[in-house]
């Protein structure tokens, strides 16, 4: 197994200094994301986020399943993660690294634990047959920042998804095509999204948002963020690092809730607009078989 | 020659009017070329076909991909580590690393050669470079013994470009057609920096501020990535002046 890249002596102490005199080798201020790009593919729960030159791009599909003996109520919705060697050959498959298991029970904390997805609303008979939904996140190039960018594609394919219609007479389960019955879009409860703080400094006293590969190496301690626009926080992680100053944690968490309102800003705007684009001649509405809650 | 560019595919036919015919010396291939007796010659990558009718040689130029050592070549490697002959140099990420004997630098004997840390950085010349061996390197002159401006660089900050932009940046000005004026309009606007520029696709700036580091290594890599004409790159330069002013 190749070993993993490192950077070099000069490009520790640089970028370090540079750090400590408040600028970033992209030219960035400390507090800001790089130019960030979402887009949906043709079809239904594609999503595509590019964050400068990381690039992850989520894909969810449902399938009819008989339902977890213990939770009968309940469907199925998991979320898989992959980083392969067109990442960097350090990656293996099936061999996953610590970013990897840390990235999957990240997104498992903040999409799935928080009760994002009403799983309830997958159950189709209960005991019997229930949806499960899978999210498969595939990373096509890592430049730092993996979470926060796997943890918005992964929101946005979700509700981007429409599942086929279906129907319960008496006994019998009817799943309709897309050209019987428009798809529905799943029940989604809130969007929460991640933003993760880098400390850099002797005491961790500077903070960078959006770090790129080479300073991610080079930071002292990270703190992940996850939280809907209302505030509500999913969950906090600060695994390992120097420790920091407890006002610091509370300014990083204004500032998450800040970006939590843009990252669904922006995914609202995106999803209405790739609505526009599919919906030809204004007859969605129609087709539609949903009523308005 | 002639002016036109001329582009091939892996395992194009390459008409036979390109390739060199010298009365006497033999034909030379250089990296992206195969020849398949008797006498085909087949490209095995894609890029713009380059003979040079004075050597008798021809060869494929890419401008991506891994850097693949070549004999004679200057390159920037990161130390990996130290044995007891010889530093193991990295050339590029993830691949084997080269060799760098410690005594092949300038005026070094076994008591006073020069102790590199690891991810220390040395500019060196590459004098071995077989296939399905590891390469090797040297930091002083063979024939006459002298560093010539290899050595260790210390200090400044090291930037990856394309491969195909560091054979730009190494060019002799007059070769390179005027392509790549970045670094001499930075200059013009009063930047003082100094540079080496490795052919494994590494870019060395130094200077006494941070903030002209920063702008050199971003002038050169969005010139790289955007691949930008003349003009825009005296466009970019000065939006970076005056970004930093």
């Amino acid at each position: 197994m190749p070993r993993e890249a490192e950077p070099s002596l000069s490009e520790r102490t640089f970028t370090l200094q540079a750090i400590s005199e408040g600028l970033r080798l992209d030219s960035r201020k400390l507090d800001q994301f790089r130019p960030l790009e979402l887009s949906f593919g043709d079809e239904y729960g594609v999503a595509d986020v590019k964050l400068g030159k990381t690039r992850v791009l989520a894909k969810v599909s449902a399938e009819v399943t008989v339902p977890f003996s213990d939770r009968p109520f309940d469907g199925i919705f998991q979320i898989t993660s992959e980083l392969g060697p067109m990442v960097a050959p350090s990656f293996e498959v099936n061999r996953p690294t610590e970013t990897e298991i840390l990235l999957a029970r990240l997104l498992e904390k903040t999409i799935r634990r928080s009760g994002a997805l009403d799983t309830e609303s997958l159950c189709l008979i209960a005991g019997q047959k229930c949806w499960s939904v899978r999210v498969d996140l595939h990373i096509l190039s890592a430049d730092g920042n993996l979470i926060d960018s796997s943890c918005l594609a992964v929101v946005a394919a979700l509700r981007h998804f429409r599942r086929p219609d279906t129907s319960i007479e008496g006994e019998t389960l009817t799943i309709y095509t897309a050209a019987e019955r428009e798809p529905v879009p799943l029940s989604w409860l809130h969007s929460p999204f991640c933003t993760t703080f880098d400390f850099f400094g002797e005491d961790g006293e500077i903070v960078l948002v959006d770090t790129t590969w080479l300073e991610e190496q080079l930071r002292v301690g990270s703190v992940t963020f996850s939280l809907n626009k209302h505030g509500e926080i999913c969950q906090i992680s600060k695994l390992g690092g120097k420790p920091v100053e407890a006002t610091l944690i509370i300014q990083c968490a204004q500032m998450a809730l800040a970006k939590s309102k843009e990252f669904t800003d922006l995914v609202d705007a995106r999803l209405a607009e790739d609505a526009k684009r599919r919906d030809k001649g204004g007859l969605m509405a129609e087709l539609s078989a949903e009523n308005e809650r | 020659m002639s002016s036109e560019p001329v582009f091939v595919l892996p395992g194009d036919h390459i008409d036979p009017s390109l390739i060199p015919s010298h009365p006497k010396k033999p034909v030379r291939l250089g990296p992206g070329l195969r020849h398949v007796p008797p006498s085909d010659l087949l490209p095995t990558l894609a890029g713009q076909l380059v003979t040079d009718r004075q050597k008798n040689a021809i060869r494929v130029e890419t401008s991506n991909g891994r850097y693949i050592p070549r004999v004679g070549e200057l390159v920037i490697g990161t130390i990996n580590k130290s044995a007891s002959e010889v530093y193991f140099v990295s050339l590029s990420d993830y691949t084997a690393p080269a060799l760098l004997p410690q005594l092949s630098f300038e005026s070094a004997t076994k008591k006073t050669r020069p102790i590199l840390a690891p991810g220390a950085l040395v500019y060196a010349r590459v004098t071995l470079a077989n296939k399905h061996m590891d390469a090797e390197l040297e930091c002083v002159s063979a024939s006459t013994g002298k560093a010539d401006g290899l050595g260790p660089l210390v200090g400044g900050m090291l930037f990856t470009v394309s491969v195909g932009m560091a054979r730009l940046l190494m060019m002799p000005k007059k070769a390179q057609q005027g392509k790549v004026v970045v670094l001499d309009e930075l200059a013009d606007a009063g930047l003082q920096f100094e540079t080496a520029t490795g052919r494994n696709g590494r870019l060395w700036v130094d200077s006494d501020s941070t903030k002209t580091i920063i702008v050199v290594g971003r002038a050169i890599q969005e010139t790289d990535q955007k691949s930008l004409g003349a003009d825009e790159q005296r466009k970019l330069v000065k939006k970076l002046i005056k970004e930093l002013s």
